[in-house]
């Protein structure tokens, strides 16, 4: 790599793809002593090219790559190809499939929070017991996925026109009974991790994220409502049942890593509440549309953005008429984050002990930024 | 942060940079499209940033076109006041693609061109870090998100 | 310049029954090393969540022996969890190469095994082109079950291991 050329007097550390925090991505960081002076990211290790394989397959095979573009959050990776594919072809989903969808995505939103703080309790050094409880809770929401889908991960549980599979009998049941569990388990991970000494000692004032910054730089998801931007795309541009359901935006002012927490924190909460909503009142229906799977859509540009656990994720689908997409071109949350990430060492004064905490509160999934 | 609707922004940015546009039009009320010419590319997203709120640089990416013979590069950019998404295009020559590099304007699209230059060879004139992206640094040749790719380094 | 295995054979050679003597160097060694199999922490793809279900609580895959360890002289299996690309391709092998003997390597889902849904991809390749691959989990992820049924095949495996003694 013909990185940029390194100063004098500083040490440049390869902090790489082998390393037990930094997930699938090289990191270099640019260090005079305990100070960090530059961060560079070098992405594209799990490159995989989807974009050129949608290409080649059909709109429901194309499901495929797409669910597995992030597997931590895979529902609402998937909800957005699908809607940007009924954009196109004009088709209309049931009211019930609404619902149905709405709930498995919020499900995966809780699922990929969780992971969020377990690694963010793991980065700070002396929580992996946290980490572990994340791995519990997690099992609570598989195995709702499995008895509703068949797999526990991705499940390409949505097509474009409807669901898959129906709510089995009791479901909506097991759903509230889940829902209670984890509320009782959040006020735990509250007193282990919000209002704990220790956790805000290494958290508070800890790589601020000015508003206009947060702007200039292109930031999504959690890391611009931290910083007191309202901007959430389940309610700029409502899809599924999020327009019939109460729920609200959440925001902190504080704008440090403590803050970003605090809002993934409360997205749970609110999604606890959803899936509580949508248990209780569900519409009676069918839930498949018309199914079509070698279906063809007329050609034009659609473009569909969704707010997945991460951020905003856009589909940008161009058509030709044919069975297969003429191109996708995805806008991934990750990729815009670790733009801000390279450029906090700028804006702050970042030690080195403090670059695990920072990179886990943007929270990057590379498996979506590399494509 | 002020508001503006995408309907109303079309009509004012119609009327205050005639010259520049190609097309522009506004189909949703969360979209607007707008093609600009290359001579005023620069200027006419200085325009967007300064004048006319367009703050958040959300994207960026191509698309090929080999029977137009034309590579359209497409910049997505957002109003964070009225949360309208604003497409900016710009239509290059297949042969020799280039076009000044969009980060002395918006920062953020730094990432966004690498990954085009390597998807697809649009050469960005006064980037401040070409280097390999996504690809590994011994990819031979090929651009894979051309139509006419067929594998590494058999062109 | 002999081997170890080779200087312990030279000097057992003339005793009588040194046959079965090798026989049961390889059996303790072989049942100390097999509940002992620590693989390097290190995911290359989307495998990786089902990967730390595996280490969480409820399917426990530290009552094998199995802790997943971050230094790589210290280890001896890599675990190859999910897509490898081609630049991530390199460093598994840099990797192998550090690791010292003996050494194994598992790879856990469908995409090292032959690419998997991205088969006709043209950043995606089968790590086994790479380095040599001693078990196969298949499986778009693989259930935790089966990565624990995996690795005990690998403990079966290093049990059969006859490193000393005489083959049979």
């Amino acid at each position: 790599m013909r990185e940029p050329m390194i100063e004098p007097d500083v040490m440049r550390i390869s902090w790489g793809p082998q390393h037990p925090m930094s997930g699938q991505t090289r990191v270099l960081l640019d260090v005079d002593g305990e100070k960090v002076h530059r961060i560079i990211a070098d992405l594209g290790f799990t490159h995989r090219g989807i974009e050129k394989i949608l290409e080649n397959r059909s709109f429901f095979s194309g499901i495929i790559p797409v669910d597995r573009m992030a597997m931590v959050d895979t529902a609402n990776m998937s909800i957005g190809y699908v809607t940007a594919i009924e954009k196109a072809a004009g088709l209309e989903v049931p009211e019930r499939a609404k619902w149905i969808r709405t709930l498995v995505c919020e499900m995966s939103r809780i699922n990929s929070h969780l992971y969020a703080f377990g690694l963010q309790a793991e980065s700070t050094g002396y929580f992996p017991a946290v980490f572990l409880w994340t791995t519990v809770d997690r099992e609570v929401l598989l195995d709702l996925f499995e008895e509703l889908t068949g797999a526990r991960w991705s499940f390409n549980h949505f097509f474009p026109g409807g669901v898959h599979h129906d709510l089995p009998d009791g479901f909506a049941d097991k759903v509230l009974k889940a829902v209670k569990y984890l509320r009782g388990r959040f006020k735990d991970y509250w007193d282990a991790m919000v209002e704990n000494p220790l956790f805000e000692n290494r958290c508070d004032g800890v790589a601020i994220l000015k508003p206009k910054d947060a702007l200039k730089l292109g930031a999504t998801g959690p890391v611009l409502r931290g910083s007191g931007i309202d901007i959430d795309m389940r309610r700029e541009e409502p899809y599924d049942a999020y327009g019939d359901l109460e729920w609200e935006v959440i925001t902190e002012d504080a704008c440090d890593v403590m803050a970003r927490t605090k809002v993934r924190y409360h997205e749970i909460g609110q999604a606890l509440n959803i899936m509580e909503q949508i248990a209780q009142s569900i519409p009676d229906g069918p839930v498949k549309g018309r199914v079509n799977a070698f279906m063809r859509v007329p050609e034009g540009e659609y473009i569909s953005r969704v707010e997945a656990g991460r951020g905003e994720l856009g589909f940008h689908l161009f058509t030709n008429g044919t069975g297969n997409p003429y191109r996708v071109k995805i806008n991934s949350p990750t990729l815009r984050n670790m733009y801000v990430f390279e450029r906090l060492a700028e804006l702050n004064e970042v030690f080195v002990a403090d670059i695990p905490v920072i990179i886990n509160s943007i929270d990057p999934w590379y498996l979506d930024s590399d494509r | 942060m002020s508001k503006i609707s995408a309907a109303d922004f079309v009509k004012a940015f119609q009327k205050a940079h005639p010259e520049a546009v190609k097309s522009i039009e506004s189909t949703d009320p969360r979209r607007a499209d707008l093609v600009v010419n290359n001579e005023s590319f620069i200027d006419a997203a200085k325009s967007l940033r300064d004048n006319f709120g367009l703050l958040m640089p959300v994207s960026g990416g191509a698309i090929d076109y080999p029977d137009d013979n034309r590579i359209q590069m497409i910049y997505y950019l957002m109003h964070p006041g009225s949360r309208f998404m604003l497409t900016y295009r710009v239509d290059l020559n297949r042969d020799e693609p280039k076009l000044p590099s969009l980060t002395q304007v918006w920062d953020a699209m730094s990432f966004h061109e690498r990954e085009a230059h390597e998807m697809f060879g649009i050469e960005f004139d006064g980037h401040p870090n070409m280097i390999p992206f996504l690809l590994p640094p011994d990819w031979k040749g090929g651009h894979p998100l051309l139509k006419d790719f067929k594998g590494e380094g058999q062109q | 310049m002999m081997t170890e295995e080779q200087t312990i054979k030279r000097a057992f050679d003339n005793i009588p029954g040194s046959g079965a003597a090798y026989n049961l160097i390889d059996f303790i060694a072989g049942w100390s090393r097999k509940y002992s199999i620590w693989p390097i922490h290190f995911v290359t793809g989307c495998c990786s969540p089902e990967f730390m279900q595996v280490s969480g609580s409820r399917f426990d895959m530290e009552r094998l022996g199995v802790l997943p360890f971050a230094s790589v002289r210290q280890c001896d299996c890599i675990m190859v969890v999910g897509v490898v690309s081609r630049k991530m391709a390199l460093r598994v092998k840099y990797l192998y190469d550090q690791m010292g003997d003996p050494k194994y390597v598992v790879s856990v889902g469908a995409c090292p095994t032959g690419k998997g849904p991205f088969h006709d991809s043209y950043a995606v390749v089968a790590v086994d082109d790479y380095v040599p691959v001693d078990i196969y989990i298949p499986g778009c992820p693989p259930r935790p079950e089966a990565i624990i049924h995996g690795m005990m095949l690998l403990q079966e495996k290093i049990k059969k291991e006859r490193r000393i003694g005489v083959k049979d």
